[in-house]
């Protein structure tokens, strides 16, 4: 099975500080990746790679077996959607207006958006459950109302693949779980995910696989059960014994009851 | 536009009845700008009747003599001149704030509008009249000196690929302020006095002054082609709202829509600049106005912009004309009165963001 996207050795730096550093890594269709590590360890970098909006410094970034580089971003755009932490939007557009947006990298030069537009942009609001607040100027929405609408213009690309920057950023325990409950929901649909996650509470059960970035050392990957075992997190975080966060210390009372 | 039409068919997003309302308005604003024209064109020292000046459109011809000089020669082309420059000033107000993702961003505001006061002085004092493939050199440099001043502002006032409201506005003042006096300098510099610094003073006032045939036609022209640009930039800048990486990754060259938006701005600017030199804010407030009524989408803009800028600056200046009669007002001066506050709210209302 070809991977839907592949990095093929690469590095990323930003004026000379090394972020990434020959990757090697592939996302298969039908997965759900958490990607984790400590602040500055490059993980919305890795996702800006994928993107196409950052071009690797070294290596190369395929897309269904062809290199990123050499395709354009209208078409990187059909098959892969970007979400960003932040988006900061001057006029007050509405909710509908904003996600239509997502249909840009199919409009032709002149045109507008046609019925397959619409009906794909209806689509996405209702899997995000956004339908509602079409009407609603983005602006003026909650932050957890605020990062579905983001999910929801995402989804109006019909990716392949969506890629979350901190989807749970700014969200209050019940809209986290909704978040989870709507990341479920997508790997229904068949979209692969890949989410910058920094609360690793929530990452068990809903995702398929954990890629553990640091700043030093090589991306570690593997299941859950077993990337968020204490002394993996420890070492990647540099959390020294007394300052271990409290979610370690329950996973390590609970690896001592039941050893 | 093509979109409008197809979203009230399929009527998935937006529904049936913004679309209409949006007809509605459109047609509402063309109907008023013929009103106006009709009013503004019989007004004057000389009253030319409505009823007499449309019979003899269609031929059968009651004007006198006179009277036919008047309407072909002096209000007119005034009127034209009006309705052109008010358009011009209008969508370039609204493709700069797209650009700037800054609601506060105007041809006078920002410079650019100085800049082409600028270029076009450098024409009138500098150099012999000559012409260009039709175009006169003033034309032409007008174009250039605004095209020259947005750049600089553009490349001043960005900060990490934004545009605050802080840099925006001290970048404009400073780059507009030079400019200005620079024009003063190149006044200054002129030996044989006259004509040219009376030009450069109506310029400076913001002063629709009386167009020939022939200038009207260049600065139709002109505008046309801005005109005709803007129309696909306009959904281009709604994604450009999301914010230049976003749109990036959307598919969206952003650099070409960058040069494109700003050449585009830069004509719309010069032709304004041409006929009727610094008139302020008319750029800032039409696109503020039917931002309340249509929302933010360009696509709806666009055109409702362009007729409600010429409708506006007709009024304007009609008034300004006769107010006052037998002298007359410069319209900058009417647009600063009625603009200028209008600012001043604006500028109190997004304090937040000057913060920032």
């Amino acid at each position: 099975m070809t991977p839907l996207v592949e990095f093929q050795c690469v590095s990323f730096a930003y004026e000379n500080r090394n972020v990434i550093r020959d990757l090697d890594a592939a996302i298969f269709a039908h997965e759900c990746i958490a990607l984790v590590g400590p602040n500055g360890a490059g993980k919305t970098t890795l996702l800006r790679l994928a993107s196409g909006t950052l071009t690797p410094a070294r290596g190369k970034v395929m897309l269904k077996s062809r290199a990123l580089d050499g395709l354009k971003q209208r078409e990187i755009a059909r098959s892969v959607a970007f979400v960003p932490q932040n988006v900061e939007v001057p006029f007050s557009f509405t909710v509908g207006q904003f996600v239509e947006q997502g249909r840009t990298p199919f409009l032709k030069m002149f045109g507008g958006l046609c019925g397959a537009d619409y009906e794909a942009v209806r689509r996405a609001m209702e899997l995000t459950d956004t339908w509602s607040l079409r009407g609603r100027v983005f602006n003026q929405l909650s932050g957890g109302e605020r990062q579905r609408v983001k999910i929801a213009l995402g989804l109006a690309q019909e990716p392949r693949l969506l890629l979350l920057d901190e989807p749970m950023q700014h969200l209050d325990i019940g809209r986290q779980f909704e978040m989870i409950d709507l990341i479920d929901t997508l790997r229904g649909e068949g979209i692969a995910i890949v989410a910058s996650m920094h609360d690793l509470a929530l990452i068990e059960g809903t995702f398929s696989s954990v890629w553990l970035m640091s700043p030093d050392a090589p991306m570690q990957q593997g299941p859950p059960a077993r990337m968020l075992r204490p002394e993996i997190i420890e070492d990647a975080f540099r959390c020294l014994p007394r300052h271990r966060p409290r979610l370690l210390e329950h996973a390590r009372g609970r690896m001592e009851r039941a050893l | 536009m093509t979109g409008e039409v197809t979203s009230s068919r399929a009527g998935t997003v937006h529904g049936r009845g913004q679309d209409h309302r949006h007809r509605w308005l459109l047609g509402i604003l063309a109907a008023l700008l013929v009103v106006a024209v009709l009013i503004a064109t019989g007004m004057g020292a000389v009253h030319v009747p409505v009823l007499a000046m449309m019979r003899s459109m269609t031929g059968s011809g009651s004007l006198s003599a006179d009277q036919r000089i008047i309407l072909f020669n002096i209000r007119l082309p005034r009127v034209l001149a009006a309705l052109l420059v008010g358009s011009a000033l209008s969508v370039s107000g609204l493709l700069f704030q797209g650009l700037f993702r800054n609601p506060l961003a105007d041809p006078y505001i920002i410079g650019s509008s100085g800049g082409a006061v600028c270029g076009a002085s450098i024409g009138v004092f500098l150099l012999p009249p000559l012409s260009i493939a039709g175009f006169s050199t003033t034309a032409l440099l007008a174009f250039a000196g605004a095209l020259g001043s947005i750049t600089l502002v553009y490349w001043l006032a960005r900060v990490d690929g934004r545009t605050p409201v802080v840099t925006l506005l001290l970048a404009g003042f400073a780059v507009s302020t030079m400019l200005s006096y620079s024009s003063y300098f190149l006044e200054v510099l002129d030996r044989d006095f006259g004509t040219g610094m009376r030009v450069l003073a109506s310029w400076l006032h913001g002063t629709i002054a009386q167009p020939t045939w022939p200038q009207l036609s260049i600065v139709t022209v002109m505008f046309a082609v801005g005109l005709a640009g803007s129309v696909p930039l306009a959904r281009k800048l709604n994604t450009l709202a999301l914010g230049e990486e976003y749109a990036t990754h959307l598919g969206l060259s952003v650099q070409q829509i960058r040069i494109a938006v700003i050449v585009i701005g830069s004509i719309l600017t010069a032709a304004a600049v041409a006929l009727g030199g610094l008139i302020s804010f008319t750029g800032l407030i039409i696109p503020h106005m039917l931002r309340i009524v249509v929302g933010p989408d360009h696509v709806r803009l666009l055109p409702a912009t362009a007729l409600a800028g010429a409708l506006f600056l007709l009024v304007a200046d009609t008034v300004a004309r006769t107010a006052i009669a037998p002298a007359e007002l410069p319209v900058g001066v009417l647009t600063a009165f009625i603009g200028g506050p209008f600012f001043l709210y604006l500028l109190r209302k997004s304090k937040h963001e000057v913060m920032s």
